[in-house]
Parts: C-alpha cells; structure tokens; sequence
C-alpha cells in the first residue's frame, strides 16, 4: 500500500511544480507571443506580427545568429579547457579531487551580477591587464575592453565551472581499467583516449556542452556589461523588450523561438550522436 | 455550518471509529493534506503577497537616492522595515507597476512626464502637501502654483512631490574638449572623438537628445508640428525617427560603451578612456569633489542645456493607489516628509551629485550653491521634461536596428 501512494506522491509533487513553475508560464508566454502591444498596454488581438517581425526585422534575426556563434564559441571553448582540467582532476587529484573540483563552485557564492561586474574592471580601460601593460608602457588592449571578445571571455568565466563539474562526475563514473586494457592490447595513450575515453564520455561532454550553450544563448549581463556598442546578444535584446521599452509581445515571441532553438540544438547533437555507443539509457533501452 | 468549519464527517465524535472503508478514506485525505501542504510550503515562496506585510514601507525607486542613516531613523521611529526595490529607468518602473506593482509598492519614484501618466492611470493617488511642512522650502519654480507637473488640472490636488533636478547635460573632459565643442549635441557624434565617447545605455533619452540634434538639423524643430503642438523629443515624426536611427548607427563607432550605472561613467571619465558623455551631471560633480580632494587632476565641465535644447527631469516622490487612506498613508507622507527636509535633500545632494528642488542655500557654501545650480532653477524651464515615447513600438524597432547595424 505504500509503494502505491509514494510513488504518486514523489512524482506527483514534482510533476505538480513543473507544470504550476514551466509549463503554465511557457504556455501564457506562447499566448502572449500572438498578441501585441501598444504603447505599454497589452492588446488581446490574436495576431502572428511579433513573429512576422522577427522573421523580417533584420536585426533580431542578427541578434539570434550572433548568440548562436557566440553560444558555440564559449561552449567549445569550455568544454576544451574543462576536459583537461577535469581528468587532470581525476588523474592527479587523489583523495583532495572532490575539493578541487568544489574550488571550481567558489565563484557561484558570489552573484552573477558581481562576478560579471568585476570581471568588467579586470577586462575595462581601468582593469587590472590594461592596468598592468599600461604601467609597463604598452597600449592597452583594446579588444578586451567593451567588445564581444570581452563577452565571451565573461561567458566562459560564467559558465566554466559547470563544465567542469559535469565532465569531472562523468569520468568519476567512467571504469580506468578500460584503458589499461586498451594499452595492454597494444594501444597507444592517444589511441585509448580517443577511442576509449572520449566515447565513454562524450554524453557527459555534451551534457556539459548543452549546460553552457544554452544560457549562452540567452545571455544577458555579460553583453550588457562588458559587450560594448556592437555586443549585443539575443537575450539581452529580449530583455529590453521586458524591461525599458515593453514590449512585452514582441518579447514573449522572441522567447518562444529561443525555446524552439535550444530544443532544436540539442536534438541536432543528440542525432549526431550514437548515444547507445556513449552508455546512455536514458530513452528507456538498456 | 459556519463558512469556516471543517467539513468532515470521519471527524466527527458520532462517526464510527473503526469503519474499514472509513480508515481508507482518513489516510487519502491526510495524503491529499500532506501534498497539498508540500506544494504550498515549496511554492509559498513564489506567491506574490497580495498586499503589504504589517509594519513594512515598500519603496520602488533609484537606488542613488538611498540614505541608510535617515531610513535608520525612520525605521526606528515608526516602527516600519522599510524595502527598497530599484530601477534604472521610467518605463522599467512603469511596467512594474502595470503588473499589479500598485498592491507591492506603497511609494514610488519617478520623473518629468511620467507622474502625470501614472495619475491618469490611477496607478499613483493624491497626497497632502499639508501634511508634508517640508515641501514649504520646495524653491518656488517647484511649487505647486508654478510646476504643473504635480497636479490634477481637473481637481486641482497634487500627487507628487518634486525633491531632485537636472538635465541630460553632457559632462567633458575641459583640459581635452573644448567648450565652444561641448555646448552642441553634436559632440556626441563628432569622429575627431571616436572611441572616447560613451552615452547611457537608455534607450528613450539617447533617441530623444539624438532627436532634437535631427529636427535642428532638418528645421522642424521650430515649425508647426503634426499634433499641433510645440517640438517634444519624445513625439518625432517618422522621417525624424528615420535620422536618429541613422546618426545613432553612425555613433556606435564613436562610442567606447554605454554606461550602466553612474560608477562605470565616473571611472570611465576619471581614468580619461571617455572624454564626454550626457548624463544628469551627478558623475559631473562627483568628479569635481574628487578634484577638490586631489584624488584627481582633469578639469571636468558640464553643459546644462546644450545650444540645440537639452532634457530635463525632475525627480519626485509619489504614493501608490495601493495605499488607502489612513494609516498607511500618513507613514508614506511622514517618510516623504523627512527625505525632503533641507538637512536630508542636503545629504541626497551630496551623495548623489543632484540638484534639489528644496532650497538649502542656508545649509551650503557660495561654491555649493554654484555648482548645485541653487540660483539656476529657473533654467528648468528651457528644457525638454522626460516623457514617454510616443509610439514605444516604433522607437524600439529604432534602437534594435541600430544595436544590430
């Protein structure tokens, strides 16, 4: 009898705050995406001119394809500095690597808004590099400053230490005897990397990967903050919609095709991907 | 049964006790209570209170204009926790209170136009300059009888009180622009500057200084408008939206950034990376204090009101409709009361760099008075007030193609 109600209930109270806090707020967003606004008023007039306007606008179309480069930059590029660092970690880290890769969670007790505003007075005209290269007698380096190098290097910087946890708790799982197999069979370290490890893994790399690309995409305080003139990103567009200019509608649409993107990313991957070769489960086929 | 009974026979004292059917029943409902108290316990968090806990003074506005001493004092005194929310800007307040913001703000702030459209939209109510003696030192272009920005045209009751001005002057570098330069918004768009510009990152006013320069520029600024009305930046004809967007793409390239916040223009000045920017002249005399305590050797200047015109805005305190009448209302004008007293605005003065609509020239220096504008108030009345955008649609399509250009 208890089995019968706890798994109701253990499911049932989840399923409740997915719909109540997701669901529910996705659908009035798709709601509101077919209505529009005038001047600060919603109006209930069912209509696809948000979605018209985006698709022939110009400029939000710019927007989504600079996040989309933007998102995959920052993605590989943390996904190509965690994966060292996670199996130097794993390598090397001996009975301190669960600490070392909790160091990596340290910036989280701080806010975003903090971590990205100090990154701005490292990067800015005031910061600590131009600060230092100026003091020697260099000119500073302007493409760190207020530039979309200066947002990916912010994103990174964000979004880093949960790449690195994910590739870490992915080769914490990973059996090493494999590979010793794999040399005792006469491969070379490379070969049993690439053909051992890197497969085993890559459905926690791409776990990773999906976990950076897709608040890249919709990034909003590093752009804004350290983006400059020309750096401005998908999110941070959407947000003026919901803030300053209210245009709520517009906004709403441009959310729901943000949605749509990162679902299509990731079903993109998943079909390049065998994730059966990877030991995924998770559709349920053993 | 009294609407508020518990509806439950099982509980009854005549109920039978031990009924199979009757246990059953007993442990769904205590499975439906538990989960139904679960999913209110996890998601009382998220649920807006539908009004002000008790002994609280909720406040949405800049957070420059925050003094913890005086609210300290406050607090202290009428026994209220008093909760700032901030905003950078008009419309962000606006759309919050749009949102249900009357029911979880009791004060807001806000400037130029926008109070009048609030009242209109009976999102702000009526106050009591009476039950405010502070706002008898309001310098008298603030006074009810000469500033009609604060008043009912139909009942002639006010529901602001003015307490900070300015204008959307540009703040220069004097030892690197020269004057003759810096008293024209083209400044902001001359290439001889290139890279050591910077604007706010607001859009409605970048549009709208950009817009006076472009009908100065095509003539319209003093000729018969379309709404038969004189010139307002903030109501541009298309062809007139169709120059900003093309002087604000020809901009971006001048420009190191747009400033969020006032810190980042201060630094940005201080260290010489931006030589001019508009802003409400409160990073101009933050920069000249800095001066005076040589912490720094560049000379800053402000242009007011640049040859072309300028905005301007007047900052005020205002009362939600949320709040009733009563004692909710008295604790609201008690704290308006006590931030517009002269040795507060003086406090506010210096700690935000702004001028006051209250007049402290009894508590300020000969330089103070000069540089806080105390004997220029009457220069208001060349300026342009903050305003809504006409067409908010229109202008938004303006700023994003320029940001995507």
């Amino acid at each position: 009898m208890k089995r019968r109600f706890a798994g109701p209930l253990l499911l049932g109270i989840p399923t409740a705050f997915l719909l109540a806090l997701f669901v529910l707020p996705l659908v009035s967003m798709v709601v509101l995406s077919f209505w529009r606004t005038e001047n600060y008023h919603i109006v209930q007039d069912w209509n696809l001119g948000n979605y018209i306007t985006l698709a022939t606008g110009g400029a939000y179309v710019t927007f989504l394809i600079r996040s989309l480069v933007m998102a995959s930059i920052v993605s590989m590029v943390s996904v190509v500095i965690a994966w060292p660092v996670s199996y130097a970690i794993i390598l090397y880290g001996g009975r301190y690597r669960l600490l070392f890769t909790l160091a990596f969670a340290v910036p989280f007790l701080t806010g975003e808004v903090l971590r990205v505003i100090a990154l701005q007075g490292l990067l800015g005209p005031l910061g600590l590099i131009n600060g230092v290269l100026m003091s020697l007698g260099a000119a500073p380096l302007r493409f760190i400053m207020y530039t979309n190098v200066a947002s990916a290097i912010g994103l990174v910087y964000l979004y880093l230490p949960i790449v690195v946890t994910v590739i870490y708790l992915s080769l914490l799982n990973f059996d090493a005897r494999l590979i010793d197999a794999a040399k005792i069979f006469g491969a070379s370290p490379a070969r049993a990397f690439f053909e051992v490890t890197w497969p085993l893994n890559l459905f926690g790399t791409l776990i990773g990967f999906a976990l950076c690309f897709i608040p890249c995409l919709s990034a909003t305080l590093a752009p804004r903050f350290l983006g400059g003139p020309n750096g401005t990103l998908y999110g941070m567009a959407m947000a003026q919609q919901f803030g300053e200019s209210g245009t709520w509608a517009l906004g709403a649409a441009m959310g729901v095709v943000l949605f749509l993107t990162s679902i299509l990313a990731v079903l993109a991957v998943c079909l390049k991907v065998d994730l059966r070769r990877t030991g995924f489960t998770g559709l349920g086929r053993g | 049964m009294k609407p508020h009974e518990p509806h439950s026979d099982a509980a009854s004292p005549a109920a039978p006790a031990a009924a199979p059917a009757a246990s059953s029943v007993d442990r769904r409902q205590a499975l439906k209570v538990m989960a139904a108290g679960a999913l209110a316990t996890v998601a009382a968090p998220y649920i807006r209170p539908a009004s002000a806990a008790p002994g609280q003074l909720r406040a949405l506005m800049w957070e420059g204009y925050l003094l913890p001493d005086v609210i300290a004092g406050f607090e202290e005194t009428h026994k209220v926790k008093f909760a700032p929310t901030f905003f950078d800007g008009n419309s962000e307040a606006y759309n919050k209170l749009r949102v249900g913001g009357t029911k979880d703000f009791d004060l807001v702030q806000a400037d130029g136009f926008w109070p009048s459209l609030y009242f209109r939209e009976k999102l702000i109510r009526t106050v009591d300059y009476a039950k405010m003696p502070s706002t008898q030192h309001l310098f008298p272009v603030f006074k009810p009888d000469q500033y009609k920005l604060l008043t009912d045209e139909k009942t002639g009751v006010q529901f602001g009180v003015p307490f900070c001005w300015g204008s959307y002057g540009t703040t220069y570098n004097a030892d690197q622009v020269p004057a003759e330069k810096a008293a024209s918004i083209e400044l902001l768009f001359d290439p001889a500057f290139g890279g050591r510009l910077s604007t706010s990152a607001r859009f409605e006013e970048n549009i709208a200084l950009t817009g006076i320069l472009v009908a100065s520029r095509m003539g319209t600024i003093d000729k018969p408008r379309p709404d038969g009305k004189s010139f307002n930046p903030y109501v541009l004809t298309d062809a007139e939206l169709e120059g900003v967007e093309k002087l604000l793409i020809e901009q971006k390239k001048l420009l190191l950034t747009r400033y969020q916040d006032n810190a980042t223009l201060e630094q940005l000045l201080a260290s010489g990376a931006v030589v001019a920017a508009p802003e409400f002249a409160q990073v101009y005399r933050l920069l000249l204090a800095k001066k005076a305590k040589g912490e720094i050797d560049t000379t800053f200047a402000h242009t007011l009101v640049p040859k072309e015109g300028g905005l301007g805005w007047v900052d005020t305190w205002l009362v939600s409709s949320g709040v009733p009448d009563g004692a909710g209302l008295d604790v609201c004008q008690s704290f308006i009361d006590l931030m517009t007293t002269p040795e507060t605005m003086k406090k506010i003065a210096l700690a935000s760099g702004c001028s006051t609509t209250i007049d402290i020239r009894s508590l300020s220096t000969p330089e103070e008075q000069k540089l806080y504008l105390m004997d220029r108030t009457g220069e208001l009345s060349k300026m342009y007030m903050f305003d809504q955008p006409s067409s908010t649609e229109k202008w938004e399509r303006v700023w994003s193609r320029m940001q995507a250009a």
